[in-house]
């Protein structure tokens, strides 16, 4: 059994998945994982692997790792509707990426401006059993966020 | 004997299958025991994977083709057909 370890994609504060208002990602329909309220403006890659998707509108990816693993990051709720707007892709659709690597770079005011909540889940949608997980506060890049075993 | 059923299908929900269609797609996908795909020109998606579905990037209007087989491959393909053709938000 491996234990793999993925980071925080944002500075920011955790904040339980159940308590996410948006059923999709409370009632764990993505996947099991935590939220972060976000304290900085770049999303980086949680863990190094190839970056599938990176949705037109930047407001979210997902990294899949060999072995099974899908990592999905959404850059707040109900973002698809803004378009892009408060996004700016730092990363390419499909290219390799590392732990750390900025993906997108996001303006907390024009999200919130335009109505939308910036809480963002982390969630892992393929293999793997959350074995542990972060509180408190974390730094993107740097502190584990959750611990899949597989 | 396995059981290979196919079908077209056009896209339904507003935003295409994106987080919440296809979490609710996936979600259901993987009730039934048969290997279900998404294709959508050259790319095919696993079914039963959320992330697989969204790379697929399917958007509403798109004809994606559904591929189910397996023993409870009618069934599957029943419920999915209008799972993909309603508005799942």
């Amino acid at each position: 059994m491996a234990h793999i370890h993925i980071l925080a994609p944002l500075d920011g504060t955790v904040v339980e998945l159940e308590k996410v208002p948006d059923e999709v990602f409370a009632l764990k329909m993505a996947g099991d994982g935590v939220a972060i309220d976000p304290s900085g403006n770049v999303a980086v890659a949680p863990v190094a692997g190839q970056l599938v998707k990176l949705f037109r509108g930047g407001h979210a990816f997902g990294i899949t790792v060999e072995g099974g693993i899908e990592l999905i990051v959404h850059l707040g709720l109900d973002t698809i509707e803004l378009e892009g707007e408060g996004f700016e892709k730092l990363a390419v659709e499909g290219q390799a990426v590392k732990a750390g690597e900025p993906i997108v770079r996001f303006d907390r005011a024009t999200i919130e401006a335009a109505g939308k909540v910036i809480l963002s889940p982390v969630v892992s949608a393929g293999d793997g059993t959350i074995v542990q997980r972060a509180s408190g506060t974390v730094q993107a890049g740097r502190d584990v966020l959750f611990t899949l075993e597989i | 004997m396995e059981n290979t059923v196919e079908r077209t299908v056009v896209v339904g929900s507003k935003s295409g299958l994106h987080a919440r269609p296809a979490a609710i797609f996936v979600q259901n996908a993987k009730s039934f025991q048969s290997q279900i795909t998404l294709g959508k020109n050259e790319r095919t998606a696993n079914g039963k994977s959320i992330l697989s579905v969204l790379a697929l990037g399917a958007e509403k209007g798109d004809q994606v083709v559904l591929t189910i087989s397996g023993g409870d491959a009618e069934t599957a393909l029943t419920k999915l057909v209008r799972l993909l053709e309603g508005d799942l938000g």
